[in-house]
């Protein structure tokens, strides 16, 4: 049974067809990764998929049941998590309440809990504590000397982790990242792709990944599916589809015959 | 019915005389909204500066008057010297109170248009007394003069000369923002500030010149409200800031032309209001009206839902 | 980042105020409810117990405000009307007004006249739970509004309120004989009880301070706590960014709802006390101007800042009163002027140009006296050089004398303290956005002169209008030059 399924989806903006008739799906433990051209639609996908949009056609499934029309934040309860191209922290809050708040959708204290501090309420906190700095331990104690500072405050790479521990807190099934090697040097790169891979044989989750720079691409996904223009035009293992000739003209445009 | 129909033409004057000031202070907040996406709570005061600006052109050429001088000149003077006078007083309000802010989270500039606001209002408090000032239109317009539409309605000459100025000014403000170098760069940057400015344009001298031109409106809006509705007092630009900005997002907020019809049908609606309904719920409607597009229709008549990219 | 605009160097008052945060914040509030606990007992002062309870009362309500603006990011120009509703709704049942209401209503299909008043405890928790369904819906519009509109929304519910308490005493209600008074109008609400609990009833002063400053205690440590819970954390998160929030499984639609009725539950009730002690409830008790001062006092201490709100709201509730009496606010002024130069770096700066303000100003009455004697009144030079060996007890007495013998003060000041006005604004609007300079120093000098000037001249004479403009004034510079307020963090936020 696949985890996602993404079946026949179409969606508009006014008068442009961002998605068209895009069906691929994610079976659990898989790193699968979608390239195209800017523009492809490839964050709108991610959008779609967790219920910032609603498609215009076609269904999307995740364990089979059809989480289209559910608002987002049941969509994560339900297992999808992501990132954000542009990373969207919530700069002002520490890093460890960055990750904290993200427990939320697990967590149960209602009003009377919280403002008569009952057992109940105290355990729980430590509980949320305890999990956010294990999410961020995951990316070894690297970060460990920063939790209690403004998350403003870190470089560029770390708030990446910060994002992506942050996403692994709500407890999801599935990673949706979306270029989260961007703007890295190859060093970070090269860090970024093995903790790709450490999310999954470590962490045990499925990854849905977004990505332009082809190392990473390449060093990692088990399967990788193109889409230009809203539409997929190859999918298949990375050296199948890098040298695909459809992939290659979306990217650098035709050949056009020299005279 | 009948008491109605027989009433309506009237009413609907009252409604374009209303609407003209409102339409005129309406440009000066969607133009500004549409450059900064800052809501200038000063802009109302700014109009409330203007009618007082008349008044004092008006007093200090009373006697000449008598002595010959065209009651036709003083108007136009008072008219210019609140645009002028407020044009700078914008220009002023922008340089000082929202330009260090341009980078700052969107509740920090708000808060310094609430302060700017509070410091014109007691500023002309403090300085001209709470005491209301009353336009001496009779000295200019001879009170019982207008034009009598048959049976139906009157319009007297004052209130034609409003609704007529503020055309002018809509017809002029249109031509600029649409035929000229200037009015083009206006538009480039409220559509894409950073766009604009790689495309060579000095952002900071058109929202100067946005700034301007908006308050300049608001100012010619306070001399003609002075005229029609003679009694001016410091605290009269809160709610017509306030109406201002509700014929703004109803004709859609950071549209030209959506300004002016906003304020339009927010002019005649209020006086169908005062004349049909009752006179007590005149302010309410306004704010009734308000909530309403914003629930149902936000972007407002004439308005384009902005695409946002996530 | 504002470039051209030079900040007086924050140093000595940023450490003053880091010692301060650096108390932990327990002892802080420990600390704070002690002193004012205590208070009664050091003076017998109604017009002081008075402004401790106002103290209490706005400390409460800015941070209710907070609850709102503050962590959930809800921009409510509206708030001042859930305030009034609580004081409205409880002068409507803890009053001879709902009794005749029914009378009214009955008329004469009526045997008797009906008499009968909600005792006030029992009024307050109508009041709480009234609140917390008025907070909801004038929440929902929130749900699909942005920052902007939202606060155009709030701001026009909060008019309509002050209009509807103006002109809803004659209501003519289906079925009721006569008009119903809901409001009192433009009179008010009068004869409101007092409260009563287990039997006691609160009359003086000094009870409604305390039953304010355990209010205040309660709403206090039920907002901290709820702060650092996962409550709390979702509503910062909310703020900062409510897309990501909401896709990190934060349910941001029913996050806002409660934000709004945790903020009206909280002024709802104060409200109701509020009427219970002031006895009535007037439209005037809730309008514009006092949104605008809890806005200010929340923006003073550091937006999204507990102890902040509760600082500013003791700030500006003792300020102004201080305003009151022209000695004290001679003192306030030339202290705070002289205190303020002391804070700029480097330190002899500052002193330069205090002592230069002086001098200029003994030069420019030396000369005025000389060439225009007729002119001036208030004592001379010579009186204002004696005054200063004066003993202690005097001292304000005779610094106001010595003050106003130093300015130059005019017999008819009023229009030239209005002209010295206009020419003030632009005046320090310009100096401040010179680059630190020496320049800068020299010009200084006379500005601040001219500021003396118009204090003395115009604004202790008209105190209600000046607490407005250093209210208007303090919010702009404060955005210009500490948008986080006293207390609160330095924010950033995505472009």
């Amino acid at each position: 049974m696949a985890l996602l399924e993404f079946t026949n989806v179409s969606k508009h903006f006014g008068g442009l067809q961002v998605i068209k008739d895009f069906s691929f799906e994610v079976q659990p433990g898989e790193i699968v990764s979608i390239i195209g051209p800017n523009g492809a639609g490839k964050t709108t996908v991610f959008n779609l998929i967790t219920g910032i949009y609603a498609p215009d056609e076609g269904d999307i499934r995740l364990e089979s049941k059809s989480i289209v029309g559910f608002e987002p934040h049941q969509i994560c309860k339900l297992g999808i998590a992501r990132t954000f191209q542009l990373l969207r922290l919530f700069l002002n809050m520490s890093v460890v309440e960055n990750v904290m708040s993200a427990v939320y959708s697990r967590s149960h204290s209602n009003l009377a809990q919280i403002i008569f501090q009952t057992s109940g309420f105290k355990q729980e906190e430590d509980h949320i504590r305890r999990t956010a700095e294990a999410q961020l331990r995951f990316f070894g104690d690297a970060l460990t000397s920063v939790f209690e500072q403004p998350v403003y405050s870190l470089p560029y790479a770390d708030r990446r982790k910060v994002e992506i521990a942050r996403a692994m807190a709500t407890g999801p099934k599935i990673l949706l990242l979306d270029e989260p090697a961007a703007g890295m040097n190859p060093n970070e790169t090269l860090e970024i792709t093995q903790l790709i891979g450490e999310l999954r044989s470590r962490g045990g989750y499925t990854i849905l990944l977004i990505e332009h720079d082809m190392q990473v691409v390449g060093g990692i996904s088990d399967r990788v599916i193109a889409l230009d223009y809203g539409e997929k035009i190859a999918e298949g293992r990375y050296q199948e589809v890098a040298t695909n000739e459809r992939v290659i003209e979306a990217y650098l445009g035709r050949k056009h015959n020299t005279t | 019915m009948q008491d109605f129909l027989a009433q309506l033409p009237q009413q609907i004057i009252n409604g374009l005389t209303l609407g003209s000031v409102y339409a005129l202070i309406a440009l000066g907040y969607s133009m500004v909204y549409g450059i900064l996406q800052l809501l200038n709570f000063a802009h109302g005061d700014v109009y409330m500066v203007g009618a007082y600006i008349g008044f004092g052109v008006l007093t200090a050429l009373l006697p000449l008057i008598d002595t010959g001088l065209w009651p036709a000149m003083v108007i136009l003077l008072m008219i210019l010297a609140a645009m002028i006078g407020c044009g700078l007083l914008g220009v002023g309000i922008e340089w000082f109170a929202y330009r260090p802010l341009r980078n700052s989270p969107r509740i920090v500039p708000l808060i310094s248009a609430l302060g700017t606001s509070i410091l014109i209002q007691n500023a002309v408090q403090l300085t001209l007394t709470a005491q209301f000032r009353v336009y001496k239109t009779e000295k200019l317009i001879a009170l019982d003069s207008g034009l009598r539409l048959g049976d139906l309605a009157y319009i007297s000459t004052t209130r034609a000369l409003v609704i007529l100025a503020a055309i002018v000014l809509m017809i002029a403000l249109t031509y600029l923002v649409q035929r000229t170098k200037m009015g083009r760069a206006m538009r480039a940057v409220a559509i894409d500030r950073e766009a604009a400015a790689t495309m060579g344009v000095d952002v900071d001298r058109i929202i100067v010149f946005t700034f301007f031109i908006g308050s300049a409106l608001a100012g010619g809006a306070g001399v003609l409200t002075g005229l029609v509705f003679p009694r001016i007092f410091h605290t009269m630009g809160f709610n017509a800031g306030l109406k201002g900005f509700t014929a703004a997002v109803v004709g859609g907020i950071g549209n030209i032309p959506g300004a002016m019809l906003g304020g339009m049908l927010l002019g005649v609606v209020e006086a169908f209001t005062t004349g049909f309904v009752s006179p007590t719920f005149k302010e309410a409607i306004t704010f009734f009206v308000l909530i309403v597009f914003l629930l149902v229709r936000p972007r407002g008549l004439l308005g384009s839902t902005a695409l946002q990219k996530v | 980042m504002s470039a051209t605009a030079t900040r007086p160097d924050e140093s000595s008052a940023n450490t003053l105020l880091k010692r301060f945060t650096a108390i932990p914040l327990k002892w802080r509030f420990v600390g704070f409810i002690t002193l004012l606990a205590i208070a009664p007992f050091f003076t017998n002062n109604n017009y002081i117990l008075r402004i401790l309870g106002n103290v209490c009362m706005f400390s409460t309500l800015a941070v209710a405000l907070n609850v709102v603006v503050g962590y959930a990011g809800l921009l409510d120009l509206g708030f001042v009307a859930f305030f009034g509703l609580g004081a409205y709704l409880y002068g409507l049942l803890s009053s001879p007004q709902l009794s005749a209401l029914i009378n009214a209503c009955l008329g004469d299909r009526a045997s008797a006249e009906f008499l009968f008043i909600v005792p006030g405890w029992f009024s307050l928790i109508v009041v709480a739970l009234v609140s917390v369904g008025f907070g909801l819906s004038l929440g929902s519009p929130s749900l699909r509004l942005s920052g902007d509109y939202l606060a155009i929304v709030t701001l026009g519910f909060g008019l309509i309120f002050v209009q509807l308490s103006n002109t809803l005493d004659r209501v003519e209600f289906p079925g009721c004989q006569q008009p119903l008074n809901l409001t009192g109008g433009a009179n008010g609400l009068l004869n409101i009880e007092p409260l009563r609990f287990f039997g006691f009833e609160l009359q003086t002063v000094t009870h409604y301070f305390y039953a304010l400053l355990i209010w205040m205690g309660i709403v206090l440590i039920a907002v901290h706590r709820l702060n650092q819970s996962r409550l709390g954390r979702a509503w910062r998160s909310m703020g900062e960014d409510a897309l990501a929030a909401e896709i990190m499984g934060m349910p941001t639609r029913r996050l806002k709802l409660l934000a709004f009725a945790t903020g009206s539950a909280i002024s709802g009730v104060t409200g109701g006390i509020f009427a219970a002690w002031q006895g009535s409830a007037f439209p005037q008790n809730f309008s514009v101007d006092v949104l605008i001062n809890m806005y200010a006092m929340m923006v003073l201490g550091g937006i999204g800042n507990l102890a902040g709100s509760v600082l500013g709201a003791s700030v500006l509730s003792i300020i102004p009163e201080l305003l009151r009496s022209p000695e004290l606010i001679r003192m306030i002024f030339y202290v705070g002027l002289g205190a303020g130069l002391m804070l700029v770096k480097p330190r002899r700066n500052g002193l330069a140009v205090l002592i230069g303000v002086i001098v200029f100003g003994l030069i420019v009455k030396w000369i005025v006296g000389a060439a225009a004697p007729d002119l001036l009144s208030g004592p001379t030079l010579k009186v204002a050089a004696e005054s200063i060996s004066t003993a202690f007890e005097r001292f304000s007495q005779q610094f106001g004398i010595f003050v106003q013998g130093w300015i130059l003060l005019l017999k008819d000041s009023t229009l030239i303290g209005n002209l010295a006005f206009v020419v003030l604004v632009p005046a320090l609007i310009a100096l401040s956005r010179l680059k630190a300079s020496r320049l800068k120093l020299i010009v200084t000098v006379p500005v601040l002169y001219l500021l003396a000037f118009v204090w003395e001249s115009r604004l202790t004479a008209e105190p209600a209008v000046t607490r407005l403009l250093l209210v208007g004034s303090l919010l702009v510079v404060m955005m210009i030059f500490r948008p986080h307020g006293l207390l609160g963090q330095r924010k950033v936020e995505i472009a």
